[in-house]
């Protein structure tokens, strides 16, 4: 099913990126992952939030491990997010570090970031700028809320974008206060678009020659993934409540306790059909004729009595055998799989998604891979994330013709390397 | 200005929230999106809230900026009409699982196009075990992950809010899609096949949960409690969120909230440290933070340079003076009696993301479709 590794469809094309955290390091993975040639540039001074705190410990399950030796390299948010790129350090807060920078953006294609927007403007490298060394370069920023109006420069990560583009006050149960969901997906949202975003303007560079900026407001680009309750208000006036796990409109849609610890099924009947097949399924055909469940109209207003039911009917069942029959019905059903089940899941794996991953401090592990294929451009080769400075030698030889000697000197000015740059307060960088 | 896209013929067949919402984006990004509804309306016209009209309102924003042709799938005449029509357009999508597709004729090899990008977005893919099994959005999130680790400890895990995994895979459908554009540009002729499985979009937005967990070797479980480092926590007027990530807005943030104990101390300055003893301060900070109103404190954190998160409703939304400065909500440019509408979700300074329709009426551009696939044939 998997075929031969072969180059993605982004193939030939170059990043020069500044992305840190999640949102900006999963958008240009993805962009590696899909044939493009990413190049991290990596900051010392200000470590990548998810490779973590210089001064924190590996985590347990790791450290014990004969080739773990740096916590920023062993750290899983990072090694998650960052598939299929090179990295180099530099230190852009000296003349040398950003003098380097600006002679590799000569051949890239795109450059991209997710500081705060004063930042890239400060280091003298912003779209303006960037684009008097390459006319036809593209830059993408991702930013919290957007590279103008009031809110521009004020900073926003994942966890309160969630808040501010209206996505917690829909999350949560019926009966419950708006939630966070479980991580922070914001930023994921943000970096699925800048991928969108990038992939636009190097069509658009390809038929014109023109490159230009991409601003993506994750506020903005959070917002438009619940537009449609955005357009309920707008249309009505009225703010859609916090459903949990219901539809607007089909009843059931849940997820229910089963047999055991910690197990559940998602279940949904979207049609009379798989209604009526599920009442066979829990061997209650009395349901069907019930008044209160006769059509979806009466499910949907007898909302709580239904599930309650349900509930009661999945609460005696196995979850898998239970899945089974469901679907086997032509009822809309899946296990709700936690982490480990997915890691393992028969399905991701023979589509190649979920797959091991070897990295040199963390050995061989099971990663989440480039959500989408193509038929004529697989991009189904893999690289472990990098570990910080990886591949300063190797690029700065590569792009620039720098000898070792000229890149040693880099290291000696505190320009380059790897590490905790000298003198910092491990604690609070 | 014209979009990225501008010039470019999409014709869209999916009946998915997913697949509704990628050529929606591609529409934004300039393309000529032509949507196939079936007899009886697109399926998503069904989906509620209803405006005053009886119209849907999530079909209103997610089929906007298309044209509408109404053709019967389920018949020989439709289908070959679909086969004509895809082979003068650049793009065409799909929902159809591969058993639906054939027995359509709607393969791509049936197509015949070897130019031709098709793009799938379907629950599970377009092979492997689990290809034939039909899926939604709460599947979607029960098999990725995604559902276990969100919610609440002792109850249900819950499903992102509104469509969110659908339109998220719409989101990486649309940018599949154009890399595949992006490869024709360079390789004249070479079309193919884009095949985006919507748990595997939630398990990518999963990767750090899910690393995280093989690491540890045991499974990512769901909070106990809410806390302000993990979501929102009441405050006077509503609910807030600080979930701080750097020493200083941590500092800065317990100095305003007068936890100057909590500040000074160099230990809280690491977040694993804080991740790690977060019962240490929690209420503390909760408590601190309940005498405030959410505006004056997201004010003050932003003096400040702190990252806050006021739990915003849409109405606040609707009126937010930042949205506003940056033309968020828009009409569309041919109606300008329509409601505003969420606008787009990235700008582009060269060729500008736009609105430039209402959502059709069912099948209001069947002749005029068809008019222009006969002329050109």
């Amino acid at each position: 099913m998997t075929p031969p590794p072969t180059a993605g469809p982004l193939h030939g094309t170059r990043g020069i990126v500044l992305t840190q955290a999640w949102a900006g390091n999963w958008c240009t993975a993805l962009l590696g992952m899909m044939g493009a040639d990413v190049i991290q540039v990596e900051f010392r001074g200000r470590l990548d939030s998810w490779r973590g705190d210089y001064s924190a410990p590996i985590m347990a399950g790791i450290r014990d491990l004969p080739t773990a030796e740096y916590s920023w390299n062993c750290n899983p948010l990072y090694n998650s997010v960052s598939l299929n790129k090179r990295c180099i350090t530099l230190d852009l807060g000296t003349p040398e570090g950003v003098g380097v920078f600006r002679r590799l953006v000569v051949y890239a294609d795109f450059v991209a970031e997710n500081f705060s927007p004063r930042v890239l403007g400060n280091l003298g490298i912003d779209y303006d700028a960037l684009a008097k060394i390459k006319p036809d370069i593209i830059v993408a920023s991702l930013s919290a809320y957007g590279h103008d109006g009031p809110w521009a420069n004020i900073p926003g990560i994942g966890g309160t974008i969630e808040p501010t583009a209206g996505q917690s006050a829909l999350l949560g149960y019926v009966d419950g206060p708006p939630l966070n969901s479980g991580q922070m997906y914001p930023d994921p949202i943000a970096g699925l678009y800048g991928v969108l975003g990038i992939v636009s303007a190097l069509h658009h560079r390809e038929r014109t020659g023109r490159g230009q900026y991409v601003d993506l407001s994750m506020q903005e680009s959070n917002l438009s993934i619940v537009g449609d309750a955005a357009l309920e208000f707008t249309m009505n006036g009225t703010q859609r409540p916090r459903l949990a796990n219901r539809h607007t409109t089909f009843a059931p849609h849940g997820i229910f306790g089963t047999l055991g610890d910690d197990r559940w099924v998602a279940l949904a009947c979207e049609s009379e059909a798989q209604w009526s097949a599920l009442c066979d399924v829990a061997r209650h055909p009395e349901w069907r004729a019930d008044p209160r469940f006769v059509t979806n109209a009466a499910r949907k207003a007898n909302e709580d009595a239904l599930e309650a039911v349900i509930s009661a009917w999945t609460a005696e069942a196995d979850r898998d055998d239970l899945v089974a029959r469901l679907i086997g019905a032509g009822v809309v059903a899946a296990p709700v799989l936690h982490s480990l089940e997915v890691a393992q899941d028969a399905h991701l794996r023979a589509r190649g998604v979920v797959r091991e991953v070897e990295h040199p401090e963390v050995g061989a592990r099971t990663q989440s891979t480039l959500p989408m294929h193509f038929s004529r451009t697989p991009a189904n080769i893999v690289r472990h994330a990098p570990l910080q400075g990886q591949h300063t030698y190797e690029v700065l030889d590569e792009l620039l013709g720098m000898t070792s000697a000229e890149v040693d000197e880099l290291v000696r000015l505190g320009v380059s390397g790897t590490g905790p740059p000298d003198g910092a307060d491990l604690g609070a960088i | 200005m014209t979009g990225a896209l501008d010039g470019t013929r999409v014709l869209d067949i999916s009946t998915t929230t997913a697949g509704a919402w990628c050529t929606r984006l591609l529409a934004a990004l300039g393309a000529d999106v032509v949507v196939v509804e079936g007899p009886s309306g697109h399926p998503l016209r069904a989906i509620a809230p209803f405006d005053a009209t009886g119209s849907s309102i999530p079909a209103a924003y997610w089929l906007a900026d298309k044209r509408s042709v109404t053709l019967d799938l389920d018949t020989p005449d439709g289908q070959a009409t679909v086969r004509r029509l895809a082979a003068r357009v650049d793009i065409l999508v799909s929902s159809y699982r591969p058993s639906e597709l054939a027995a359509r004729g709607l393969t791509y090899a049936d197509m015949a196009t070897p130019a031709l990008v098709m793009g799938h977005v379907t629950p599970h893919g377009m092979d492997g075990p689990l290809a034939e099994v039909p899926g939604n959005d709460l599947t979607d999130a029960a098999r990725s992950g995604w559902a276990s680790i969100n919610g609440n400890l002792g109850r249900e895990p819950l499903k992102p809010a509104a469509w969110g995994g659908s339109m998220c895979s719409g989101v990486a459908a649309a940018g599949a899609i154009v890399a595949a554009l992006f490869h024709r540009d360079r390789h004249p002729g070479e079309g193919q096949e884009v095949d985006v499985g919507e748990v595997e979009v939630l398990a990518g937005m999963f990767a750090p949960a899910l690393l995280r967990s093989v690491y540890a070797n045991e499974p990512y479980g769901r909070r106990d409690s809410a806390d302000s480092l993990g979501g929102p926590v009441p405050v006077k007027d509503g609910h807030f969120a600080l979930t701080l990530s750097r020493a200083h807005f941590w500092r800065d943030a317990m100095n305003l909230l007068g936890l100057t104990d909590l500040a000074e101390d160099p230990r809280w300055g690491a977040s694993f440290y804080r991740q790690q003893h977060r019962d240490e301060y929690s209420k503390r900070v909760t408590d601190a933070m309940s005498e405030w109103n959410k505006a004056d404190l997201f004010e003050e954190l932003a003096v400040r340079r702190v990252v806050a998160g006021p739990v915003l409703t849409m109405a606040e939304l609707a009126a937010n003076e930042h949205l506003r400065e940056r033309g968020f909500w828009l009409k569309p440019e041919d109606d300008p009696d329509s409601p505003e509408m969420p606008g787009t979700p990235f700008k582009l300074s060269d060729t500008p993301l736009a609105l430039h329709h209402a959502a059709p009426k069912p099948g209001a551009h069947t002749a005029e479709v068809l008019r222009e696939m006969e002329a050109s044939s």
